[in-house]
């Protein structure tokens, strides 16, 4: 019983793989037209369904990775995000931040910074409490 | 300007209670840290329709309040001449006083400490008279409550229990019973139902509970019209899991028909219907989380908490519960402001924390957050 189990959640696993590369050429294709903020939206767009196990997590945050890395303006990207992607977008922050990678850290410190000012420190609490939704 | 009094009693005081013998209703704060406030305005007459008009309002001679000024002891202090003048010092609990509650009608106050007891205290002649509550515990207690009637309290613990104790007239003494294995975690907050019958706790496993009270003898049996009629004392009647983070300060509205809690995720939530099929619905708001809910009326909720600013949030027609503003004045953080100039503003903090300890004079440089309370807002309670 246990094996069919895990054959069950291997082969979710690869719908969700699916998904997230059908995701990776819309952000692309949303990327080559100059529309960063359009990318970024679609990148954190129903995260909770398609991230599972690990391996999709990883997956998924290269996908938001493309999407914060490509954002210019962060002002007129938070101006025209909708508020309920700010936790998330924080989430995904953190995840950068932990990157240790220096570009990366770099532009996630300059959204973290803005998205505070917008979104308040009830923004961090959540990221920091949520044990259970982790990106 | 929300707040016309503040009076500091104490460089912390870790819960308070007020006389019931006041016809008047006000929201009242107790601070962790150092000041207890008092709001008495018309702007907090705004709040609810139950609050009347108070602008005429004026201390009335008889307030009394008891406080832990985070020790061992209550004191309680009477407004005499617009000072407070201590009138009584109760002395029995061996450690810190985490919580009490001041019966309305039957003028006793309860206490609970870190020393896993409670008291009853008694006002026979002009003294209070302590009575021990053995409640069982193995850790301490957290948090209690009278019940509307006044005949139970309920008390929470870290002992991942929730005590309901009763008088027993045979033996005059309070007996404990314990809702055991229910909870995971510390018992955060306790509030009755106005029924009587049903309790809401929230814990730091980040579920809200609601339970049965039910006892044989104390509860009599027509009172448990509008419950399930099968329901024993201490089973779980619902089992909220909204939170994924540490829940606290749970309170019923007047009527009993809603339930709110906060998160340590710096959310608020709303219960409809409590039973099988419970109606949820979340608030998220952008400042610090909450440690404590006020009702002010079925559509009005006071949250205070970290932010050291009580929060309003009311409900519309359709229900549908959102945040309305600050009740305190807040100084516009939020536009401009640079972390440069907030982590300044925290070294001047610490250093005007520092200075207080010597001298007391020092308390009004220390004006930080831009409102009354300086620091974390523990319980919020009606006058």
């Amino acid at each position: 019983m246990a094996g069919a189990e895990g054959f069950v959640e291997a082969d979710n696993a690869e719908a969700i793989i699916t998904r997230i590369e059908h995701k990776s050429r819309k952000i692309e294709t949303l990327l080559k037209q100059y529309k960063p903020v359009e990318a970024l939206k679609t990148a954190l767009e129903g995260t909770y369904a398609i991230i599972g196990d690990e391996r999709c997590k990883s997956a998924h945050w290269l996908v938001v990775h493309r999407a914060i890395m490509a954002i210019k303006d962060v002002d007129g990207m938070l101006s025209s995000l909708d508020p309920e992607y700010y936790d998330i977008l924080m989430k995904y922050l953190y995840r950068g931040l932990a990157t240790g990678d220096r570009p990366t850290c770099d532009q996630c410190l300059r959204i973290h910074e803005k998205l505070t000012e917008k979104a308040g420190l009830g923004c961090i609490l959540r990221f920091l409490t949520d044990t259970v939704n982790t990106v | 300007m929300a707040v016309t009094a503040v009076h500091q009693f104490a460089q912390c005081i870790t819960c308070h209670a007020w006389s019931a013998d006041q016809s008047t209703q006000i929201v009242v704060c107790g601070n962790w840290k150092p000041c207890a406030q008092i709001l008495f305005d018309d702007e907090a007459a705004k709040i609810g329709a139950i609050l009347t008009s108070l602008s005429h309002m004026e201390l009335s001679p008889s307030v009394v309040v008891a406080l832990c000024p985070n020790n061992n002891e209550v004191h309680i202090y009477r407004l005499v001449e617009d000072k407070w003048e201590k009138v009584y010092v109760l002395q029995k609990h061996d450690q810190v006083i985490s919580s009490m509650d001041w019966s309305a009608r039957s003028n006793r106050i309860v206490t609970a400490s870190h020393d896993r007891n409670s008291y009853v205290w008694n006002l026979e002649a002009s003294d209070w008279v302590p009575t021990l509550v053995i409640l069982r515990l193995n850790r301490a207690a957290l948090c209690v409550q009278w019940s509307p009637k006044e005949n139970k309290f309920a008390v929470g613990s870290g002992a991942k229990t929730t005590c309901i104790c009763y008088y027993e007239q045979d033996n005059n003494w309070w007996v404990s019973k314990l809702i055991r294995k229910k909870h995971n975690s510390s018992v955060t907050s306790v509030s009755w139902h106005p029924d009587n019958i049903l309790l809401a706790t929230t814990s730091t496993d980040g579920k809200c509970r609601v339970f049965s009270t039910f006892i044989k003898g104390v509860d009599a049996k027509d009172s448990k019209k509008g419950t399930s009629p099968d329901t024993k004392f201490g089973e779980l009647i619902v089992q909220l899991d909204l939170s994924s983070s540490w829940t606290f300060g749970v309170k019923w509205s007047p009527s009993g028909n809603t339930l709110a809690y906060v998160g340590h995720n710096s959310m608020i939530y709303f219960v409809d219907d409590v039973g099988p099929s419970p109606l949820a619905q979340n608030v998220v708001f952008r400042d610090l989380p909450l440690r404590d809910v006020l009702f002010v009326s079925e559509r009005k909720v006071i949250g205070v908490g970290f932010d050291c600013n009580p929060m309003v949030f009311a409900a519309d027609e359709r229900g549908i519960w959102s945040f309305v503003r600050y009740l305190g004045e807040r100084k516009a953080v939020s536009s401009g402001s640079r972390y440069g100039s907030q982590l300044s503003e925290a070294f001047v903090k610490f250093y005007g924390q520092s200075k207080q300890g010597l001298n007391n004079d020092a308390v009004e440089t220390s004006r930080t957050r831009g409102t009354v309370h300086e620091n974390c807002i523990k319980y919020v309670y009606p006058l």
